[in-house]
């Protein structure tokens, strides 16, 4: 694999997995906005 | 050499494809999985619908008692605690004309008698003339120092009491903790069930927004001890706490039960009698030196006999 398609490769997984990360973060965090204490507790065993 | 440069950079895309696995499934497991039921029919059923307690559309949630009284002329804006919803839209369904109250589906309309903005809300909008009268426990001392700033007096008459309790998930075997015990949680002193009796696992001790009532309420719990942020809680099984009938009466109780606190559980009986140690009061809270004769007259049937029914009916415990 040549240098520059190696270097492309790996920017376009790094660039996915950042954004796979922050998607699920951004989701999480606007779930737990509209949560109760109360649900947290009985979902979180 | 290109086969071996080629497994090398084979190795580093995999190595960044299992790094991010890593990460996210930690995300999943530590975060989301927690709040992702939210949404399940049986989640749904935990969070409480504001439109089944609108006054006057014949919900099976409020007990109200009409002919006692009926204001008429300038009434008085009502607003209050989500906890306390069932009790105001009672009074409100019992001594306002059915048109005062406007509910669009979703919110109350500006215009409506009755407004529901919770408890930071309630304690803003008496200070601002948005309301005029609100149902909540005591306010926190940023809401005292914040009627203060603008001149205000708050008048605080007690109509009920609750039980503040504390929840923790079903299968947490701990039942009962003392009031120094609770105290050593939330200042930090414990932080793993196991020197409570249970297993050995750090305890999540959950907190609630500044202002809510529930967070003043554990506030004066905790006295001059500070309340210290549990950083370690994404890794542990909780702790929470509420109050009573928002938990057992307003919410479906499944998947939490409320500790019982030195050997006491918070039931109506208890709490009445003062056996239960953490009770909050319930305030009917006004401006000092209010004009409008409603005010009082909304009061004075709160703590009449019929408005006292309607505070035990709606399941609180009554003063009087």
């Amino acid at each position: 694999m040549k240098n520059r398609t190696f270097g492309v490769i790996l920017t376009l997984v790094i660039i996915i997995g950042l954004g796979v990360t922050a998607g699920l973060l951004i989701h999480g965090y606007n779930l737990w906005k509209q949560i109760s204490i109360v649900e947290m507790i009985a979902n979180w065993g | 050499m290109d086969k071996k440069k080629l497994k090398w950079q084979l190795a580093v895309i995999g190595l960044v494809v299992l790094l991010f696995l890593g990460i996210d499934l930690a995300i999943y497991q530590l975060f989301i999985k927690r709040v992702i039921s939210h949404h399940s029919p049986g989640m749904q059923k935990m969070s409480v619908e504001v439109s089944d307690y609108v006054p006057f559309t014949g919900s099976e949630n409020l007990y109200s008692i009409q002919g006692a009284v009926e204001l008429e002329g300038d009434l008085p804006t009502i607003d209050g605690a989500a906890a306390l919803m069932p009790m105001y839209a009672g009074f409100v369904e019992s001594i306002y004309p059915a048109d005062s109250v406007i509910y669009n589906g979703e919110s109350y309309d500006d215009a409506s008698a009755m407004h529901y903005t919770n408890t930071r809300g309630a304690y803003k909008d008496i200070v601002d003339g948005n309301a005029d009268l609100i149902i909540c426990v005591a306010p926190s001392q940023e809401q005292l120092a914040y009627a203060a700033q603008n001149g205000v007096d708050l008048e605080m008459v007690e109509i009920g009491k609750d039980a503040f309790v504390f929840i923790v998930n079903s299968d947490n075997p701990v039942s009962d903790l003392t009031v120094e015990q609770i105290r050593g949680i939330y200042s930090g002193e414990i932080t793993n069930w196991k020197e409570l009796g249970g297993p050995n696992v750090p305890i999540a001790a959950m907190r609630r927004n500044e202002g809510s009532g529930s967070q003043t309420a554990l506030e004066n719990l905790m006295g001059d001890t500070p309340i210290v942020a549990d950083y370690t809680a994404l890794f542990g099984s909780p702790i929470g706490f509420s109050f009573r009938y928002y938990v057992t009466g307003m919410l479906a109780e499944g998947g939490v039960k409320m500790l019982s606190v030195n050997g006491v559980e918070p039931n109506i009986e208890n709490i009445a009698s003062g056996a239960y140690p953490v009770t909050s009061s319930i305030y009917a809270v006004y401006r000092k030196g209010e004009t409008n004769e409603n005010v009082y007259k909304a009061v004075d049937f709160m703590l009449s006999k019929e408005g006292q029914e309607i505070v035990e009916k709606s399941g609180y415990v009554p003063v009087k």
